[in-house]
């Protein structure tokens, strides 16, 4: 192999130790801390989508006549936005799958976002030192919605025109500078003409290189500070037990970024996503009735529709309705969101840092405060469908909102409660977490025979010697995870600090010592669904804290 | 080797599932692309007009008044007796429990009948379209029962999807039907249980009669609001939506976001939840 490339750029950048420390850089394996992944390549399936979109988009409001390929609007006045997203749709090659994808890799960006942030809160991982990623990750979610709602409205067909008419009001709503704002915002009345070509610029431009730039610093601090990793064998505070960046984590990061990939095109080409075309043009006179917008703006619609209309006066003026739910609301709830770490600190007094998960059992108040919020947004999240689900079972609309309004109030709580205490069972059931061990047969002195369970291996072994039984000969396992284990302090490199030392452990588990060549790469890996090495996040048995080789069953 | 062992079982197979499952993806907008195509097709081909017993007059008018025969008469006010009359009285004057049908005119009568709304089950709840009871004959045969008892009234329309204007009737439906019945047509829920029902089973004659007559809670829409050409603009675009342009793949019900915000979650992040299960590490 000709490496001369490599040396040219390597003696005037100096890039080789940065590449050789990086592909060495060890993650911890683990599918749930996959999930910001999913929205990771999502992120980049819309980079590409939307700048094909971009080559035949027409940002604006100016009227035409539409003569294009869609029979039912031939003839119409409509602006060049939706015309141009007509054409691109029905006239362009590859334009519908293009916009379809794009569409639903919006739906899973955010939701791979929400899902995530969810592991990271419910293990922990926001705790010292990683409360700044902890912010950048939460304005990540901000910026996303927004993004979602800009692309949205577009293409400016009569649902998505009604959501930015939505979206003037709520705009209007804010105290004193609310009329100002709408102005400023949609440079004048509504609808006016400006408001296309503003927010293209802001979806295409300003929002996208916003979220480029932060998801780069959310990658980076990750990196800096290492990723976290659940508790187990051979996993501490001080270390980072998992795979290597290469080969194994950038092939599991490639093949997931295509399976993604996959996921999104297949949505794109089989299931329609908008179809604005039987919306038609957005005219304010006109409108369809109940339009919901895309999920991820669910809640706020739900918000909008439970709240009483109450006209609320402050400072001698009346506070309109909607910038409660719809402006106060998602204040409160980023506001509480972004403080989380600090909110929680408050409570616990903890200001160490933490590179070992929580398991979300062990920390009952945390996981029934995250499910009773979760709760609350679920509903809200559902009552934004109200319409639907009085047509859809034959109910009345009325009796729906109205269940939603006593809802809201009832399952949080409810949910909240209920966590707590299964999180509390689950954490005080006999040996909860951790893996069923052998019944240890031993005979005394006196010849008399008893049965206990085995206590983890190494008391098992202080008790056994404590006994001056017979003591039986190790399986051919242990042995070899005892010559392991002696060898594996002295090969363990350390990496920034941390030091890799479940090599020996894994590899002695599985096996897979005898098949590794001499002189071959080292591996640091504990292979994922490695029998015995179970026990994951939501697995009924939890965590192993600590491996037991008495049991047979546990190797198979 | 553990690395090519790994990479053979866990890695390379989803990679290649992936890069197959993106290219036959991708490969899907071809077929989008071509049912975009015909688009211009669909609402043309939609010309038959419902031709049942004689029309009156002839030629390119939009709208013709189905002519009754009144030899139907007789077999009308029996059937009439038996279904109707121990609500609507025995000559159809009404009771305490059903209006007077007595100068509804035709085209009301034909649109409850036809459409299995009456004979009603509940008169306290909105009417549900049901199959109906008699067959088509028998229906006119009431029709020409009850309009024969007065006259006035709008008759049964019979539109003439020929002479109508699709693009036209997009603009008239978005105008006046879509803030019931949505943009697509599905129907939705109203407030207080009342709802508007989805326009996909409609025929041609009941959506006239419904635009003319203004059934339950619907606005009633005389010739000063809808000219007969502009009802059957309407008629077109909506036996257009019965059947529409669906490029890009499966409907989803055509109800919007609701729909689509649960494809997206479940089926699109579920799936790569499971994904991401199926290639990352369980242990801890």
């Amino acid at each position: 192999m000709n490496y001369k490339p490599i040396d040219w750029v390597d003696e005037r950048l100096g890039t080789a130790k940065f590449t050789r420390k990086s592909l060495n850089k060890i993650f911890p394996d683990h599918w749930s801390f996959m999930l910001g992944e999913i929205a990771m390549y999502s992120f980049f399936i819309l980079l590409g989508t939307g700048v094909f979109l971009t080559f035949f988009f027409v940002p604006s409001s100016a009227d035409i006549v539409y003569h294009g390929s869609y029979a039912p609007l031939d003839g119409h006045v409509v602006s060049q936005a939706y015309a141009s997203t007509l054409d691109l749709s029905f006239n362009v090659r590859a334009g519908l799958v293009m916009r379809q994808m794009h569409h639903w890799a919006a739906n899973v960006f955010v939701a791979a976002i929400v899902v995530h942030l969810l592991r990271v809160f419910f293990t922990g991982a926001f705790r010292k030192p990683r409360e700044i990623n902890w912010l950048v990750g939460s304005l990540l979610l901000m910026m996303a919605i927004l993004e979602g709602f800009l692309g949205y409205s577009l293409p400016d067909d009569l649902i998505s025109g009604t959501g930015i008419r939505i979206a003037y009001s709520i705009t209007l709503s804010v105290p004193i500078v609310g009329s100002y704002l709408a102005s400023f915002l949609f440079g004048g009345q509504f609808p006016g003409d400006k408001i296309i070509p503003r927010f293209y610029t802001i979806h295409i431009l300003l929002v996208p290189a916003l979220m480029a730039g932060l998801l780069g610093a959310h990658l980076a601090i990750m990196w800096h500070q290492k990723h976290t990793q659940y508790k187990g064998k051979g996993k501490t505070e001080k270390n980072v037990v998992g795979v290597a960046m290469w080969p194994a984590y950038a092939m599991q990061a490639g093949g997931f970024f295509f399976l993604t990939a996959a996921v999104i095109a297949a949505l794109g080409g089989l299931a329609q996503i908008n179809p604005i075309w039987m919306y038609g043009q957005y005219i304010p006179y006109k409108v369809s009735y109940a339009v919901q917008p895309d999920w991820y703006m669910g809640w706020l619609d739900g918000a909008l529709r439970l709240f009483p209309s109450w006209e609320i006066t402050g400072f001698g003026h009346m506070i309109p309705t909607i910038f409660f739910p719809a402006v106060l609301l998602p204040g409160i709830t980023f506001g509480l969101l972004m403080g989380w770490p600090w909110i929680e600190r408050i409570f616990t007094k903890d200001t160490q840092a933490h590179n070992l998960l929580d398991n979300p059992r062990d920390n009952a108040w945390r996981t029934s405060i995250g499910v009773g919020v979760m709760a609350f947004y679920m509903v809200l999240f559902f009552a934004s469908s109200t319409d639907v689900l009085a047509n859809a079972f034959n109910l009345s609309l009325n009796f729906v909102l109205w269940a939603f309004r006593a809802l809201v109030f009832v399952v949080p709580p409810i949910a909240a409660y209920v966590a707590y205490k299964l999180a509390k069972e689950a954490s005080s059931a006999s040996r909860a977490g951790r893996p069923r061990k052998a019944m240890v047969v031993s005979r005394s002195n006196e010849g008399e025979y008893t049965t206990e369970e085995s206590d983890p291996r190494i008391e098992v072994e202080l008790k056994r010697s404590a006994m001056h039984s017979e003591v039986p000969q190790p399986l051919p396992e242990e042995a070899s995870f005892h010559a392991a284990e002696a060898t594996g302090e002295g090969t363990s490199e350390s990496e920034g600090g941390l030091a890799m030392s479940a090599s020996s452990l894994s590899s002695a588990a599985t096996g897979e010592m005898s098949e590794r060549p001499s002189g071959g790469p080292e591996v640091y890996q504990v292979p994922p669904g490695t029998p015995g090495s179970g026990g994951g996040l939501f697995s009924p048995r939890g965590p192993k804290l600590s491996r037991s080789f008495e049991d047979p069953e546990e190797e198979k | 080797m553990i690395i090519r062992k790994k990479l053979g079982g866990r890695i390379l197979v989803p990679v290649a599932l992936g890069v197959a499952a993106s290219v036959s993806g991708m490969a899907l907008f071809s077929q989008g692309a071509a049912a975009a195509t015909v688009s211009g097709s669909v609402g043309s081909a939609n010309t038959n007009s419902l031709t049942y017993g004689g029309t009156s007059g002839a030629g390119n008018a939009p709208i013709t008044n189905l002519k009754l025969d009144s030899s139907t008469i007789a077999l009308g006010k029996t059937l009439f007796v038996e279904n109707c009359s121990s609500c609507h009285g025995d000559s159809a004057g009404g009771t305490s429990r059903a209006p007077n049908l007595v100068g509804l005119g035709a085209a009301t009568i034909d649109f409850w009948v036809s459409t299995g709304r009456m004979p009603l089950a509940d008169p306290t709840v909105q009417a549900i379209a049901k199959p109906s009871r008699f067959t088509r004959a028998q229906t006119l045969a009431i029709d020409a029962y009850v309009s024969s008892l007065a006259t006035g009234g709008p008759q049964i329309p019979v539109v003439n999807l020929g002479a109508a204007s699709l693009s036209v009737g997009e603009g008239l439906f978005s105008t006046n039907c879509a803030g019931c019945h949505t943009i697509t047509g599905v129907g939705d829920a109203l407030a207080d249980a009342v709802y508007a029902p989805s326009l996909y089973p409609a025929t041609s004659t009941q959506i006239a009669e419904a635009v003319r007559t203004g059934p339950g809670n619907m606005p009633r829409f005389g010739t000063g609001n809808l000219s007969d050409q502009q009802v059957a603009d309407i008629v077109k675009y909506v036996k257009y939506l019965q059947h529409p342009n669906n490029a890009g793949g499966i409907g989803l019900g055509h109800v919007g976001p609701v729909t689509e915000g649960f494809v997206g979650i479940l089926i699109g992040l579920g799936s790569l939840m499971i994904a991401g299960y199926w290639i990352g590490g369980r242990a801890h």
